[in-house]
């Protein structure tokens, strides 16, 4: 799990997620990479640390003398009510990713979106990316396709390759607006990846019209 | 009550011909972590008390400072009431060896803060609750308390040496709740320039410890 990763989301990710700042599907993109990055998981550790100083050194505000007493009722409260179940976990994929997974055994419904490829989408709460899993078969190749928007991905499960370099589990790309890629799975197995594609902004972008309509994109 | 040994021995980042005689027994003694153990262990209602004493006012004036989309004037008080509750639930689970109480409870405050900012501003269901995004994977790799506090304190120390230029946009990111681009917009520089500052200050607290920061490091020490 800890091998040596080529392609971590860079400093300002990391840094905005360490602050609370990064937005809800690119959070869920990182938070997938750490799950199997020690690295950025060190790095993140640090980053909390700035945090954490800066909130030591605010001026403290004034403190109602009544909050205390209204917390200790509530923690009372709490104590006194039957605590639910946790969750059965499910280990094959990273936390968060699990968690969007919505039916009880926790297997992603697939939908085909070509002879190798099957997409799985998550429904978020945000309107800007479409999130997904995306499976590769073994050897499969993906249409030559760009983007209009950004694309972040995180190998799952897993490698995968495109004209630049091998991907494997762990790895975090990103692919800019424009940018061409054709995907290839692996060719000793299949490959699960978690993306996040920013859907494109109607009529302000030229190049909305190479869309296929096998990409199109729906956040949720 | 600490759970597993701790190990102290830094393997890394420590030079040849100079390896410190290290106290054996090295634990965690800063006077919040000690109290947070003991809520945590005993359900200590008095550790309880002064943690919230010290932390009740901060965490209110950390929620004021925010500038966030979904912001609203209660939030201060609200979240004070959130973050405590959560401190004493899941104090069982700090863990002293990978952060101090403070950094502990700065993470507790800022996966509320993100939470009560995000219900507030969205009227969809949310499947995903902040503190989501920071599950450890079981295996996770055993941390060196030495190590932990080495960068603890470089943090500290050059957090507060650093150029206000730099400072000002840290501030933003993590007391304000803005991006690196609302920063530059409100502060008039290219977003080039102030992902550049960004970038040295973390190079300064030592933050990055990717293979290429490591010759900087070990240049340094």
């Amino acid at each position: 799990m800890s091998h040596n990763l080529s392609h971590h989301p860079d400093n300002v990710m990391l840094v905005e997620f360490s602050a609370g700042t990064l937005p809800t599907a690119e959070s869920i993109c990182v938070s997938a990479h750490l799950h199997f990055c020690e690295q950025c998981r060190t790095e993140l550790l640090r980053l909390d640390q700035v945090g954490s100083q800066l909130l030591t050194e605010a001026e403290p505000a004034e403190i109602d003398e009544s909050l205390f007493d209204t917390v200790m009722a509530k923690i009372d409260s709490a104590e006194a009510s039957p605590k639910l179940a946790t969750a059965e976990k499910v280990q094959s994929f990273p936390h968060s990713v699990s968690k969007l997974i919505k039916n009880p055994q926790h297997q992603p419904i697939w939908k085909r979106l070509s002879a190798s490829v099957d997409i799985a989408r998550f429904k978020t709460g945000q309107s800007e990316f479409e999130v997904a899993l995306h499976r590769i078969c073994a050897g499969g190749k993906t249409p030559k396709h760009d983007h209009s928007g950004v694309e972040y991905t995180v190998v799952l499960k897993g490698s995968f390759s495109d004209e630049r370099s091998v991907y494997k589990e762990g790895d975090f790309l990103v692919r800019q607006p424009g940018d061409v890629h054709q995907p290839m799975g692996a060719q000793n197995g299949e490959c699960i990846c978690l993306s996040a594609l920013q859907a494109p902004i109607k009529l302000s972008n030229p190049l909305g019209f190479l869309m296929k309509p096998l990409l199109r994109i729906n956040p949720m | 009550m600490l759970r597993k040994t701790i190990d102290i021995v830094d393997k890394n980042s420590q030079p040849a011909g100079r390896v410190a005689v290290l106290n054996t027994s090295e634990k965690r003694s800063d006077e919040w972590s000690l109290l947070l153990i003991s809520v945590g262990a005993e359900r200590d209602r008095q550790a309880f008390a002064q943690l919230f004493k010290h932390f009740a006012p901060l965490l209110k004036s950390f929620a004021q400072a925010n500038r966030h989309q979904g912001w609203f004037p209660g939030l201060g008080e609200d979240l004070v009431q959130e973050v405590m509750i959560k401190v004493w639930q899941k104090a069982a689970g700090y863990n002293p060896e990978k952060a101090s109480a403070t950094t502990w409870i700065y993470t507790v405050a800022r996966n509320c803060r993100i939470d009560m900012l995000r219900r507030k501003s969205n009227t969809q269901h949310l499947p995903l609750e902040n503190e989501d995004y920071w599950h450890e994977p079981d295996e996770d790799t055993p941390v060196s308390l030495l190590r932990q506090k080495r960068s603890e304190t470089k943090v500290q120390d050059s957090l507060s040496q650093l150029p206000k230029e730099q400072d000002e946009i840290l501030r933003k990111v993590y007391l304000e709740g803005k991006s690196h681009a609302e920063a530059s917009e409100e502060l008039g520089l290219p977003l080039g320039t102030v992902k550049s500052r960004v970038r040295l200050a973390l190079q300064k607290m030592q933050i990055l410890v990717s293979p290429e920061y490591q010759d900087e490091l070990s240049h340094e020490s």
